[in-house]
């Protein structure tokens, strides 16, 4: 009995927690080279419309190539203004997720009319590892996934590994510490920064690629639902470490999975306590680990 | 003969807005050759070096290495063709470790143990030390300024271009660096050494420029100078040393009441190291207290418990409620650099005052501040940050003289200044002692300006506080050295 609520729960919470973790993933990289993207969530919109029309046109593997580009495009947006002509990261951040909230929606209506879903794509289906997907309880909730999930299993420790073990990753932590340091050193601040929003922005085209490839099947205006604001939150409680962000990431993926569990409980809840529960979480959390961060020095200069 | 020639700049020019930092300014530094770069505050020997390492571009003029004519873009085309530099402002990232530091630039994989094995094999040739795996924030900044040396070492740097190296550093460990720099240039290596200290460039340089006024005015072998002649390249018009009272001199404690006092003060810092224990003093007005110390004895804790920036943890400490404060680090705990002088100046009140600014009255009493302390600026409303960093400290102390009222509390307030400006800063404070206007207390780590203004003298022994007593012979320096090393 345990087993019947537990597998489906643990699953929807890994299966929620892979968009997630690649948005807070490629924020990770770009606050370790000293800038906040607020504009991720923009990113993220800009995913989930890119996969869709790439999809429709040449199937998932297109639509995913789709929703890297749309979310690198815009966030390279992001990157012209902060970096090349210095605005104020904040601002700038704001204004591109509004951007991508706004452009989607427009283009969407233009593309497939106002009224309700325009275009519908089959889900990818899961694969199950055979052996691994076996294992009872985790097994299936951890290797009955999609291939997203897989890549993101990769993902985690190659990002932790360049991040600690490559002279890439080390010009990417000092320009983010103190980038005069780096500059000093003959690294070139402006283009590592470059190069971590524009991957930043490819993961957040990634978030949102999952969404609508491998979960939801169409698009819907404003469908990423603050995931790029709860991913900024990801990684601070992730300590920015990549395999922290994971971790905090399948807690954010638990919370939402919870109302599964719950409905599977047949408690009677009223159902926006559970869509709000990430969002207290977040708040809950940030209260309670607030001044043990240690954020990269030059974070947002 | 060119092929001796590591480093030639010619008639360089370079322009900030519409501030000449440098018009006519040339250096020729010989190989194997340890070479001075003098110059008063905003002369331009930093402008000249930045542009030696690629940091900044002439607008005018030529550079050679190794005789070729060599245009740098970059810092990155400097380390390429061996230019080293170590930055006055360590260029150096706190949160990472001393092996990730030296690696910092290159491409490829980073091999942890391949670099640590480079700073081991770099300690060995060079005897400069470090624990690769040891974190930076954690170093002293004695290890630090190493570890900047190393970077460029590992960098297979044929030319160190050093700005102030031994402005940080205790009087013990400017001599070994400074014998160290030797050593490197004997055998084969360059070097440019920034300085204040006319006694290390002679005593330890083989030639010397001199820069006034973004121009060079004098360069040469010290063989063929004189020390007089360098002094007057430097200043332009030579001023008479100014007779202070010095230690010992009447006027002192017992005819005030005490401004300043500590009782049995201990502090543990938030480490839970005990930094100063049991500490006893008193300061009069009219006082000029100095303390010694070597870097890390207390007296950092010191200074900041008698200007009522820490707390005592134990004990009681005595103080007027506004106590001028000069710190050391100028650019960190007394400037906003993005703020105008005046702005910086309306600070220093900040958290007493309220209600509106009178900025027509603050301006005024900046540019009071800005002339009586000669700071070079266009105006009061410049930006902190466009000054040079001798114009910075002027005008702190300046402003900290202004608000201080009853006392004033300077650690190494000359750090960084040239000749006429440690004299003009000294003179203020030995000034106030004359008018019995203050209580001041004076940390430097230069023992001769202590000596020369100081009506009394205790020294910081590993956090404990002991007076020194004069000695009958004032040019007898040896009751302060032992004092110095903890004797009594």
């Amino acid at each position: 009995m345990m087993e019947l609520l537990l597998v489906p729960f643990m699953e929807a919470a890994v299966r929620t927690a892979t968009p997630l973790a690649f948005a807070a993933l490629g924020e990770l990289v770009a606050e370790r080279s000293g800038v906040i993207n607020l504009g991720l969530e923009g990113a993220i919109i800009a995913g989930c419309l890119g996969a869709l029309v790439a999809a429709g046109l040449g199937g998932p593997l297109l639509g995913f190539v789709g929703g890297l580009a749309a979310g690198a495009g815009i966030t390279a947006v992001f990157a012209y203004f902060v970096i090349s002509l210095r605005t104020d990261q904040i601002l700038a951040g704001t204004a591109v997720t509004m951007l991508g909230l706004g452009l989607t929606g427009a283009i969407y209506r233009g593309l497939y009319g106002s009224g309700g879903a325009g275009l519908v794509l089959s889900t990818i289906a899961p694969i199950a590892i055979p052996g691994l997907s076996a294992i009872p309880l985790v097994g299936p909730a951890l290797f009955r996934q999609t291939v997203p999930t897989y890549a993101l299993y990769l993902m985690v420790p190659l990002i932790a590994w360049w991040l600690r073990n490559t002279h890439a990753g080390l010009a990417l932590r000092a320009t983010g510490e103190h980038h005069e340091a780096a500059e000093a050193a003959g690294i070139a601040p402006r283009r590592v920064r470059w190069g971590a929003l524009l991957f930043a922005g490819a993961l957040g085209g990634l978030c949102g690629a999952t969404l609508v490839l491998a979960q939801v099947g169409t698009f819907s205006e404003g469908m990423s639902a603050g995931r790029g604001f709860i991913a900024i939150a990801i990684v601070v409680l992730g300590r920015w470490s990549a395999f922290g962000t994971a971790l905090a990431a399948l807690g954010f993926g638990a919370a939402f999975a919870l109302q599964y569990l719950f409905q599977a409980l047949g408690w009677s809840l009223p159902y926006q306590l559970f869509i709000a529960l990430p969002y207290v979480l977040t708040l809950a959390l940030l209260a309670l680990l607030r001044g043990r961060a240690t954020a990269p020095a030059g974070l947002g200069s | 003969m060119t092929g001796d020639e590591a480093l030639v700049l010619r008639d360089v020019r370079r322009c900030f807005g519409r501030t000449v930092a440098l018009d006519g300014a040339s250096c020729t530094v010989r190989r194997g050759t340890i070479h001075a770069l003098l110059g008063e505050n905003g002369a331009g020997k930093t402008t000249l070096m930045r542009i030696a390492f690629g940091l900044l571009q002439p607008d005018a003029g030529e550079l050679r290495l190794d005789g070729v004519p060599t245009t740098l873009r970059s810092s990155r085309d400097a380390i390429a063709r061996g230019v080293g530099m170590v930055h006055q402002h360590f260029m150096l990232v706190p949160a990472m470790t001393v092996a990730e530091n030296v690696a910092l630039g290159a491409h490829g994989r980073y091999d942890r143990d391949a670099t640590a094995a480079r700073i081991v094999a770099i300690g060995r040739d060079s005897g400069l030390v470090l624990d690769p795996a040891a974190r930076v924030a954690d170093l002293p900044v004695g290890a630090q300024q190493r570890l900047e040396i190393i970077k460029a070492l590992a960098q297979d740097a044929r030319v160190l271009l050093l700005d102030e190296p031994t402005a940080v550093l205790s009087p013990a460990e400017s001599v070994a660096l400074l014998r160290w720099l030797r050593r490197y240039a004997e055998s084969g290596g360059t070097v440019v050494l920034i300085t204040h200290k006319l006694r290390d460039a002679c005593a330890f340089a083989d030639d010397v420029t001199v820069l006034r006024r973004g121009r060079t005015v004098l360069a040469g072998r010290f063989n063929d100078l004189t020390e007089v002649s360098v002094v007057a390249a430097l200043v332009g018009d030579i001023e008479s040393p100014r007779e202070t009272p010095g230690v010992g001199a009447p006027g002192g404690a017992g005819d005030t009441a005490p401004v300043l006092q500590l009782d049995g003060v201990d502090y543990l810092d938030a480490r839970g190291v005990m930094r100063l224990r049991a500490a006893t003093l008193s300061v009069c007005a009219g006082e000029v207290l100095g303390v010694i110390g070597v870097e890390g004895a207390g007296q950092r804790e010191l200074l900041r418990i008698l200007a009522g920036r820490l707390a005592p943890t134990r004990g009681r400490a005595t103080r007027p409620a506004r106590v001028g404060f000069i710190p050391e680090d100028r650019v960190h705990d007394a400037l906003i650099p993005a703020l105008s002088l005046t702005e910086n100046f309306a600070l220093a009140q900040a958290g007493s005052a309220h209600g509106s600014l009178p900025w027509t009255r603050l301006r005024r009493a900046t540019e009071e501040v800005v002339r009586a302390f000669d700071v070079r600026t266009d105006s009061t409303e410049t930006p902190a940050r466009e000054l040079s960093g001798g114009n910075q400290q002027k005008f702190i102390v300046g402003r900290e003289r202004v608000f201080g009222g009853m006392a004033l509390v300077a650690e190494n307030p000359t750090r960084g200044l040239d000749h006429r400006a440690t004299r003009r800063v000294l003179d203020e404070i030995a000034r106030s002692q004359e008018s019995r206007a203050q209580a001041i207390v004076l940390y430097s780590s230069d023992l001769d300006e202590v000596l020369s203004v100081a009506t009394r003298v205790v020294a910081c022994f590993n956090g404990t506080v002991r007076e020194v007593p004069a000695s009958a012979d004032p040019t007898d320096r040896s009751p302060y050295t032992r004092a110095l090393m903890g004797a009594c």
